[in-house]
């Protein structure tokens, strides 16, 4: 990145190939629209060519990118206030007709979990998905939040509880 | 340790990254608590089914996109680079609108021709009372600009995108370019394969954008460019000239969830603009 912030801005096509795969994943989960992450990483990688004097090297490229990123999900929502970030096949299984087999019980289980997920609030996503996902060491998600480790590992705790709270209360199987 | 820290290390054991100490401090703790072992376990369900999540891959267009933003990027950066030293490292005799090409070479070597030829054939005469006819340098002046446009109109048509590029150069000198060049600017803007040429062109568009002619052709001409360096830099020349019959379509725009992010914002800053000018 330190080439690029010099004026060499072709190495952002090394970054953009090392890193664009996690970066969607990460809008991919916060979206849950495959055109929409798609946008957001361009977008993403559009500000980083044009602000690139701002990058600082004590921070890890991959947070501040991740950085970027939350910034212009922000944005995004700001923008689509009225829409739900739903997947399609949500309704799709629920119900008690649903076949009994384990395989229609396992995409049901999928179906309940993504629900679940789409249902919390943006901030325990995003923490939630970078640690889950995107692998995130629990410094870097720090760099990334502008907060210290120990809130971090309360944070993902906290989203997770949730997390399975929702999974549990919509598969039935526990009252939350 | 209350139960508090120790459930905070859950996710990551879940994940492997727990130090072993702090690992076997953990396990002990829950062979001993029921209820932090039943958070562990619930919270190992959600953990474990997150993986199995499908996860589809990012399509080979998001790269394409990403890379012809690049190089528009680089060009645009290049061409400010050339811009900033041509004062000091030229002189103006050797600026770079002498053209590569040996057939371009022989139409500019025409032109000149024909300029200097009508200039010593002016200078020779002797200097009566009589000035000049003003038909006579109007004369000069319309076969200077018809051969400026005749080289334009055909450089534009070479396969190399250089040539194309001075082609658009060439056309926005003409001082008063005729439907022909319009035409053949448009005509760049709107099917041309190369990302520079028609940016090139919508700058050279913007010296004509006054007229509402050309402002509509712009208006028509957003829907249908792919690369939103385009979409933006119509934009910016429709909000400079103060285009008022591109609202509609700059609305329409901003609100097109399909759009680039960086083109619906634009539009929205085009549309604030033109608003406030009303």
């Amino acid at each position: 990145m330190w080439e690029v912030r010099a004026g060499d801005v072709g190495k952002l096509e090394e970054l953009f190939d090392r890193h664009q795969r996690s970066l969607f994943h990460f809008f991919l989960h916060l979206t849950a629209s495959r055109s929409t992450a798609e946008d957001l990483v361009q977008e993403v990688f559009y500000r980083i060519l044009k602000y690139r004097h701002t990058y600082q090297p004590e921070m890890s490229f991959r947070a501040w990118m991740f950085q970027v990123g939350r910034n212009v999900h922000l944005d995004y929502v700001g923008k689509n206030k009225g829409e739900v970030a739903l997947p399609e096949d949500v309704v799709e299984l629920r119900g008690p007709d649903a076949p009994p087999d384990r395989q229609a019980q396992k995409k049901q289980e999928t179906v309940l979990l993504r629900k679940a997920m789409a249902a919390l609030p943006r901030e325990k996503r995003e923490v939630l998905i970078m640690a889950r996902f995107m692998e995130l060491k629990h410094e870097e998600i720090a760099s990334v939040l502008k907060c210290e480790v120990g809130t971090v590992k309360v944070r993902v705790y906290r989203a997770l509880r949730e997390l399975s709270d929702r999974f549990f209360a919509l598969s039935g199987e526990r009252a939350s | 340790m209350s139960c508090e820290r120790f459930r905070e290390q859950i996710p990551e054991c879940l994940a492997g990254r727990l130090e072993s100490d702090a690992r076997e401090k953990l396990i002990a703790h829950l062979e001993l608590c029921s209820a932090c072992r039943a958070d562990m376990a619930e919270i190992g369900v959600v953990w474990r089914g997150l993986e199995s999540l499908p996860v589809p891959e990012p399509g080979p267009e998001m790269r394409s996109r990403f890379v012809e933003v690049l190089e528009a990027y680089q060009a645009g950066m290049e061409q400010g680079r050339m811009r900033a030293a041509a004062p000091v490292s030229r002189h103006w005799w050797t600026l770079g609108w002498w053209p590569a090409k040996a057939a371009w070479q022989t139409a500019l070597a025409l032109l000149l021709l024909a300029a200097g030829g009508f200039g010593g054939h002016y200078l020779a005469r002797p200097h009566t009372a009589n000035p000049p006819a003003n038909s006579e340098i109007a004369q000069l002046q319309a076969q200077v600009e018809n051969l400026r446009q005749t080289v334009a109109l055909s450089m534009l048509q070479d396969q190399s995108s250089s040539s194309r590029i001075r082609g658009v150069t060439y056309a926005s000198q003409v001082q008063q370019p005729d439907k022909q060049i319009d035409q053949a600017l448009l005509f760049t803007l709107n099917h041309d394969a190369n990302v520079n040429v028609r940016l090139r062109a919508v700058d050279a568009l913007e010296n004509l954008a006054v007229r509402p002619d050309i402002q509509r052709a712009l208006v028509d001409a957003l829907p249908l460019q792919d690369s939103p360096l385009v979409e933006v830099a119509i934009i910016d020349v429709l909000a400079e000239v103060n285009a008022k019959a591109a609202l509609p379509a700059l609305r329409q725009l901003m609100q097109d969830s399909k759009a680039d992010l960086a083109v619906r914002q634009k539009a929205v800053a085009a549309v604030q603009k033109l608003e406030v000018s009303k």
